[in-house]
């Protein structure tokens, strides 16, 4: 069915391709008296037709294909209820009708035998052919990946619509040239050969503003739609874009030369090569078109899990001093390179060396700068971590780790193996590259493989733990007072759950309230415990939300608080565990204090018994917060 | 008729009946829509006049049901850290009036209780048991 469906879309595109850039082309060439122009004209329209009835068809297939793939049995797409469904109860079913209902008239009007001998006649038949052909052809992308891509549907839509009637413009004008050189190249009339040149040089310019205008919103859905290198070069999207690109290379190149070299040639001979070469280019693509219709039935590369194809990567990230000086000593060769090419493309005596110049320049500096950005990296180097960085992963990983990682790597992550867990090195690393050495482990080192001795979750859990140990050691950094306009460490997520009420979460908070996070014992924290019950209404009018986390439970945690003063701040009563395993590693002792700010970083930290006296301190720093004027962007919910 | 002029009636007619037609839809739809939410909230407020109709209820009064803890006691007020009492507040901390008839709880004890008023301003606990 799949494949079926692959090819309604192939065909349904590239018959509306080709029909927009026959009755573009149809519009170029103008109102012709000549003969051979005439029979071109005529040829032209006729197989407009036909591809009228071929997208007309192709659509009604991809319909009935589709309604299977919704309904995901074969049966249904012969089921005129489920296809009447599919086409009237869904939004590609919407735009579907709108589409073939434009074509329908389109087809009507083609059909029509209409008097276009008064020049404005001519015009308008074939101005409104062409803006019903482009019209059919630019609502596709109304049910494209682009109309998926959330609040910004309206401008993808509007670039993925630009998108395909360029392509409709160029490629699909190819044929319909390619079909005109040769008619005036057979022919020894003059006038028509003439005609078909002057033709095709207005294509050629026309083709030139649709390349730009292709490349612009090409490149624009690109950045949409994939993404990243990991998405272009890990997935079957992005690989099919590469594949889309790399075809494009042979047609552009061919399409520079027939502008170049054959077009001014203004001789028989060099228009048959041309209709050659137009033909050829427009068999290639034919090709890209039946790309573009596969990568519009795959997951867009950005929502799909890459899978790295190389055993390295390349990396700026948390590069030492000398790693630094490197990369910037081979970036200033590299520049002397680039000046070398350009003076090779000016000065043409002495290209020679400066070409062999600019090369070894080129080497010297991928030698000298490359070697220090390269990591070794591995399938699942960009996987997304399927756990968030919450306090629950973050203690079932300390288990873990305790359990099958601490005996060789301490418990501090600094341990006997070399490898220490909290250093810069390792910060480099990203998650799916971590998850691939603790599942298949390094066994020339002799660290043991964990894939079939530790479930995915459980494996994901020590990698949010051992992330939480880096942040923990670079905590130490933070105390309590905050640096303004410096928030770099994302606060692990946590469940405020208080009694039988719906539990919350710390990322609720976000973009509304500061979290001052209270972990306590009592009766140590008692006293400090009623300042902030006392202090709650004022923080509270400050943007502050007060949850307090009791280090130890033994009974009711509300209640031993006591009625008064009455404690009115979130006091979480389960899943109090996790929260003081995982924040007893930024911020340890009985009683802690730890400033949240709206964005879900930590700023600042009072660590067991700094906490404040009185909440005045709390309320300065809240103050500082309160009057930064470049808050940063959330952090992921993911590690990286 | 020349062929251009047909053309441009066309086109004149396709995009003025889309206009119209889109505005008097979408028109429609906000109407309906409008519609649909008043009636829900009378409905709302119908079924929680009904729910007053009890002894001791004065006319146009409504009654909310909420579920929370109880943070704070005091001789006429009730301070409950509750869940989204539908139609009247969002889940938060509130202190309520309550009678000094009624049994009050402790702090930290999960309750169950109802509301009676005529207004939410002037919403009052008329009962309250364990959650």
């Amino acid at each position: 069915m799949r494949a079926l469906l692959l090819g309604a879309v192939w065909i349904h595109l590239a018959s509306s391709v080709l029909l927009v850039g026959a009755l573009f082309l149809l519009l170029l060439a103008g109102p012709r008296t000549d003969a051979t122009m005439r029979r071109w004209e005529r040829s032209v329209v006729v197989r407009s037709r036909v591809l009228i009835l071929i997208a007309l068809v192709a659509g009604l297939v991809w319909l009935v294909a589709r309604t299977a793939a919704f309904e995901n049995r074969p049966g249904a797409a012969l089921e005129p209820r489920a296809v009447w469904h599919a086409a009237l109860d869904t939004w590609p079913g919407l735009v579907w009708l709108g589409r073939q209902g434009v074509l329908v008239v389109l087809a009507a009007f083609l059909w029509a035998r209409v008097d276009v001998t008064a020049r404005r006649d001519w015009v308008a038949a074939r101005v409104q052919a062409l803006g019903l052909g482009g019209l059919a052809l630019g609502l596709a992308s109304a049910s494209s990946h682009a109309a998926a891509s959330g609040p910004e549907a309206a401008w993808a839509i509007a670039v993925d619509a630009s998108h395909v009637i360029a392509t409709g413009l160029w490629v699909g004008g190819l044929p319909a040239l390619a079909l005109l050189l040769r008619e005036a190249s057979r022919d020894d009339d003059a006038g028509a050969h003439a005609a078909a040149l002057g033709t095709a040089r207005r294509f050629s310019h026309a083709a030139l503003v649709a390349v730009l205008v292709l490349v612009a919103s090409g490149s624009a859905s690109a950045i949409a739609q994939v993404g990243s290198v990991a998405a272009l070069a890990g997935t079957t999207h992005g690989h099919l874009l590469l594949a889309k690109l790399a075809l494009l290379i042979p047609i552009l190149a061919l399409a520079a030369v027939n502008r170049v070299r054959l077009l001014p040639a203004n001789a028989p001979g060099a228009t048959r090569r041309l209709a050659a070469f137009v033909t050829l280019e427009a068999l290639l693509a034919l090709a890209v078109l039946a790309i573009a219709a596969t990568m519009t039935l795959t997951t867009p590369a950005r929502h799909a899990e890459p899978v790295w194809p190389f055993p390295f990567r390349l990396t700026l990230d948390g590069l030492d001093d000398v790693g630094r000086r490197r990369a910037v000593a081979a970036s200033q060769i590299g520049l002397a390179a680039v000046v070398a090419l350009l003076g090779a493309a000016i000065l043409r005596r002495r290209r020679v060396p400066l070409l062999a110049g600019a090369a070894t320049l080129a080497v010297v500096a991928a030698a000298l700068g490359l070697p220090p950005l390269v990591l070794d990296a591995y399938p699942t180097t960009f996987r997304r971590p399927p756990v968030t960085y919450h306090a629950t992963s973050i203690a079932a990983g300390m288990a873990v780790y305790a359990e099958h990682c601490a005996s060789c790597h301490g418990a501090d992550g600094a341990g006997v193996a070399r490898t220490d867990l909290r250093s810069r090195s390792m910060a480099r690393r990203h998650a799916g590259e971590i998850f691939w050495i603790v599942g298949r482990g390094i066994p020339e080192r002799g660290m043991p493989a964990f894939e079939s001795r530790l479930a995915e979750s459980a494996r994901w859990d020590v990698i949010n733990f051992v992330r939480a140990l880096g942040a923990a050691t670079a905590a130490t950094s933070l105390g309590p007072r905050i640096r303004t306009d410096d928030a770099w460490l994302a606060a692990p997520d946590f469940t405020i759950a208080v009694g039988p009420l719906a539990p919350g979460a710390l990322r609720d908070y976000r973009g509304r309230r500061i979290v001052l996070l209270v972990v306590y014992t009592l009766p140590g924290s008692r006293e400090r415990m009623t300042a902030l019950a006392r202090s709650y209404e004022l923080l509270s009018v400050l943007g502050v939300e007060i949850v307090a986390v009791p280090a130890r439970v033994t009974g009711h945690p509300i209640v031993e608080l006591g009625a008064a003063p009455p404690v009115l701040f979130p006091v979480v009563t389960d899943g109090t565990a996790a929260i003081v395993a995982t924040y007893g590693l930024f911020a340890p002792g009985p009683h802690a204090e730890v400033l949240i700010d709206r964005q879900g970083y930590v700023r600042a930290v009072w660590r067991n018994d700094a906490s404040p006296a009185d909440t005045s301190v709390v309320q300065a720093e809240v103050e500082r917060l309160n009057a930064e004027k470049s808050p940063p962007p959330f952090p992921d919910d993911h590690v990286h | 008729m020349p062929l251009w002029q047909v053309v441009v009636v066309l086109n004149l007619t396709f995009a003025v009946g889309l206009g119209l037609g889109y505005a008097g839809w979408g028109r429609r739809v906000g109407a309906l829509e409008r519609e649909v939410t008043a009636d829900r909230v009378r409905i709302e407020r119908l079924e929680r006049e009904r729910e007053a109709c009890a002894a001791g209820a004065r006319a146009g009064e409504q009654q909310w049901e909420g579920r929370g803890l109880v943070r704070a006691v005091y001789p006429r007020l009730l301070v409950i850290t509750h869940e989204q009492i539908q139609g009247l507040l969002p889940a938060r901390t509130t202190g309520f009036a309550v009678p000094a008839t009624t049994r009050a709880p402790r702090v930290g004890d999960a309750v169950r209780f109802s509301l009676r008023g005529t207004a939410p301003d002037d919403a009052a606990i008329v009962g309250i048991e364990g959650w």
